[in-house]
């Protein structure tokens, strides 16, 4: 089930990639759109030419109420989504890294990896809960935003942190490039970088104008 | 034990292996009219159906991460890798040597970087030129009119420049410089290093009923429509429609097998399908199964006749193993912060590169031979999972909101630069028959020994120190490199997956395996058409070499079976 909701999006995109190029403009001496754009479609998996996936319109929205994580506990697994959405917040934007379905990635991520990495994130999580409980006599996911702020701040700046602190940075500068990585390679988190690929081209303009005048190239 | 099969036919040539050789061989054997039989030891692989086009990252398997089974990436056209399931390989105390296998029809071919450089004069007589390694028995005019040919076949793109040991080719257009690389031309323009459009097997324009490229970046995931160079797509299947060419997969050669007379008969191999032992039975036979595979094959056909194994009186089989010398630096460049929106994607490589331009001044310089600066970088390719590690350098770490800011901005302001260049051959680098071990068929496997000269590492080192002048020339500065600067972040032998030698050429029986036309000294109906006949390995990307010696070497069978030579 999961499998077919991913393959119908993924079948959009290409439609509407498909779509989109035959809005572009004609070169002079490049193969004709229609044909380019026939090739194309030709050489998608064959349904994906059919109707009945543009009007599914399935989104993936359900899964994060599905997923069941694979190697972090129901504690942890609240923690690991506290501590994504603390790193990447929801701004005017782009969405949270929990919306971008980050934590998610982080436990198949952590499933797929295993051995010292989940034994660095382990140690992490369980930092935070007890330096929280220390502070505050709750646990990390439990403490207020200025709380958590607080034991944070100790190990996300590695050049001031103390030393005893060390195993804690390299945990949190590890969780930070997963978090990153994680939401940057998502549905939703990719669109937030000035990435504009991955769409089939009629011909190759090169560098545009605007691009050119900046760098002072033009 | 398994029952022996015979196949009932006497094929006029038997090719194994599949990739850039294999499938030249078969384009130009069948269309001369050979009945040829072909053994790939991998499955079936047909782009036009399999290839990951337009996937997104986030719909495929832990984002597409590279993983044993494909260790350049999950997106990759890639079935094989440094290391195989059931195919072991072992390496001599103090080397390091990886040995990549592909194991799919069309080898390489299929995720290669389709950078199609030529040979130049001097690249064919090194030793003449400097006293180091060896020369080639043949010339660059003698290879010439088979680059010509090759390159109007797959299609090649590029411009004429006229430089130096670099000879120019029957190009198409090369494709507009991407942004990051006009801002790397201009900064080498100051320090005097040629920064030209790069010359790679992607068509910029329809040829031979292949459309041209619809600039995804993504040649290495194999193209749907055929728009770059590979074996399958290109040589194969075209080839097969001449109803001349029968392909097995899954056929693992053992041996090559040899008649009283000494002469090849026809090859043993393994269906792995059924796990039998097949006979297959040939008036010539091509090995094309990369470079050390080729040399593994000889080594184990021994026979009364071939007592040290096929072809290898002169004792030269496996010996003078070369790979590509590699090193990286990545750097940042704050020009190309806050871009207007652009696409980069273009073709699935780079559209500038610099070759060599140090010729003249090569005797004050503390290496003898060239290498060529390939790079990537800037909005190019789909942001992959690693696309922004160890920023916390730059960002000023930190997490929540201006972390998320800051990491958008940098995205894009990065450009790798890759050397690659030219190692000469020594005694030291050499693969053997491991009596130790063998594979899953029993087939004994490949002992490596492999090890880098001074050259090699100062050399590393230039690279390095070349790059760093031309980040700062750019007004970048260097992030990360491949290593340390004190061994110029070199590479391990192999992971350029480069390799060539171990079968080389020569005018002389008593030191090389082939004669001028890549036929065994030993046994006159067993050629070579990979890059094991290679006797040296320039800074050019061998592919395109690998594919105008089998033209010349099929051509050359052609005319000696016609003689009733062979």
């Amino acid at each position: 089930m999961e499998e077919r909701k991913t393959q119908n999006r993924r079948l959009c995109l290409q439609r509407r990639a498909i779509l989109k190029m035959l809005a572009v403009a004609p070169v002079a001496g490049w193969m004709p759109m229609a044909t380019l754009a026939a090739q194309v479609a030709k050489s998608m998996p064959e349904h994906s030419a059919t109707p009945e996936y543009a009007a599914t319109g399935d989104d993936g929205q359900g899964a994060a109420d599905a997923y069941q994580p694979k190697v972090l506990n129901p504690h942890e697994w609240r923690t690991i989504q506290a501590l994504s959405d603390r790193i990447l917040p929801a701004d005017e934007d782009s969405p949270s890294a929990t919306e971008a379905l980050v934590p998610e990635f982080l436990d198949d991520w952590l499933d797929y990896q295993r051995g010292e990495l989940l034994t660095e994130v382990r140690y992490g999580l369980a930092w935070l809960d007890s330096e929280c409980t220390r502070a505050f006599q709750r646990n990390f996911v439990d403490c207020a935003s200025g709380e958590q702020t607080q034991i944070l701040d100790r190990i996300a700046y590695s050049q001031r942190a103390a030393p005893e602190d060390a195993r804690a940075v390299a945990f949190f500068n590890r969780l930070r490039d997963l978090v990153l990585g994680g939401y940057y390679t998502s549905e939703l988190g990719i669109r937030d970088l000035p990435y504009l690929g991955n769409e089939p081209q009629n011909g190759w303009q090169g560098c545009p104008t605007p691009v050119l005048a900046k760098l002072g190239l033009a | 034990m398994t029952e022996m099969m015979f196949t009932p036919d006497i094929y006029d040539v038997i090719i194994v292996g599949s990739g850039a050789g294999g499938g030249m061989a078969a384009y130009n054997l069948t269309k001369a009219g050979a009945k040829c039989l072909m053994l790939e030891a991998g499955g079936w692989y047909d782009a036009a159906r399999d290839s990951k086009w337009l996937e997104w990252v986030y719909d495929a398997p832990h984002r597409a991460w590279q993983s044993d089974a494909q260790p350049l990436g999950g997106f990759e056209a890639v079935v094989g890798g440094w290391e195989v399931a059931g195919e072991p390989y072992s390496n001599a105390p103090g080397s390091d040597w990886m040995w990549f296998r592909s194991r799919m029809l069309g080898g390489r071919t299929n995720a290669w970087g389709r950078i199609s450089l030529r040979n130049g004069p001097y690249d064919f007589k090194p030793y003449s030129r400097d006293g180091k390694g060896f020369d080639w028995p043949i010339s660059y005019e003698d290879l010439a009119p088979y680059y010509d040919k090759t390159e109007e076949l797959i299609g090649v793109f590029g411009s004429a420049e006229g430089m130096e040991n670099l000879p120019d080719g029957r190009f198409l257009p090369p494709p507009a410089p991407r942004c990051y690389e006009l801002v790397v031309q201009k900064a080498c323009k100051s320090l005097h290093i040629p920064c030209i459009p790069s010359r790679l097997a992607v068509l910029t324009r329809p040829l031979n009923g292949r459309p041209a490229c619809h600039y995804v970046a993504q040649c290495d995931r194999g193209c749907r429509l055929g728009s770059n160079f590979s074996s399958p797509a290109t040589l194969l299947f075209p080839a097969r429609e001449t109803g001349n060419l029968e392909i097995r997969s899954q056929a693992m050669v053992r041996e090559v097998l040899t008649g009283r007379d000494g002469r090849a008969t026809g090859v043993s191999y393994i269906d792995k399908k059924s796990g039998q032992e097949v006979q297959a039975r040939g008036k010539v036979v091509v090995l094309a199964a990369s470079s050390c595979e080729t040399a593994r094959l000889l080594l184990n056909s021994r026979s009364p006749n071939h007592p040290n194994g096929l072809a290898n009186s002169s004792g030269t089989v496996g010996k003078y193993l070369m790979d590509t010398v590699m090193s990286d630096v990545n750097g940042f460049f704050p020009s190309l912060l806050d871009l207007p929106p652009h696409n980069e994607d273009g073709v699935g490589g780079m559209h500038l590169y610099m070759p060599w331009w140090n010729y003249r001044k090569q005797r004050e310089l503390p290496f003898s031979r060239g290498y060529h600066i390939e790079m990537d970088g800037g909005r190019r390719g789909m942001p992959g999972l690693g696309v922004l590690n160890g920023s916390e350098r730059l960002l000023g770490e930190g997490y929540g909101l201006e972390l998320k800011k800051k990491s958008r901005r940098l995205y894009g302001s990065f450009i790798q630069f890759h050397g690659r260049g030219e190692m000469i051959p020594n005694r030291e680098s050499y693969c053997e028959i491991d009596d130790k071990a063998v594979d899953r068929w029993g087939i004994p496997t490949l002992k490596f020994h492999f090890q880098w000269s001074e050259e090699e590492i100062q050399m590393a080192r230039h690279m390095q120190e070349t790059f760093l002048e031309i980040i700062q020339a750019a007004g970048g500065q260097a992030v990360g490199s491949s290593g340390p600067a004190k061994t110029g972040g070199i590479s391990r032998g192999g992971q350029g997956i480069h390799e060539v030698g171990c079968a080389r050429m020569g005018s002389n029986p008593e030191t090389s395996v082939l004669n001028p036309h890549c036929q065994a000294w030993d046994c006159k109906n067993l050629f070579v058409a990979d890059g094991a006949p290679f006797v040296s390995l320039a800074d050019k990307n061998p592919t395109l070499t690998i594919m105008a010696l089998a033209w010349r070497t099929s051509e050359y069978i052609t005319a000696q079976v016609r003689l009733q030579n062979i």
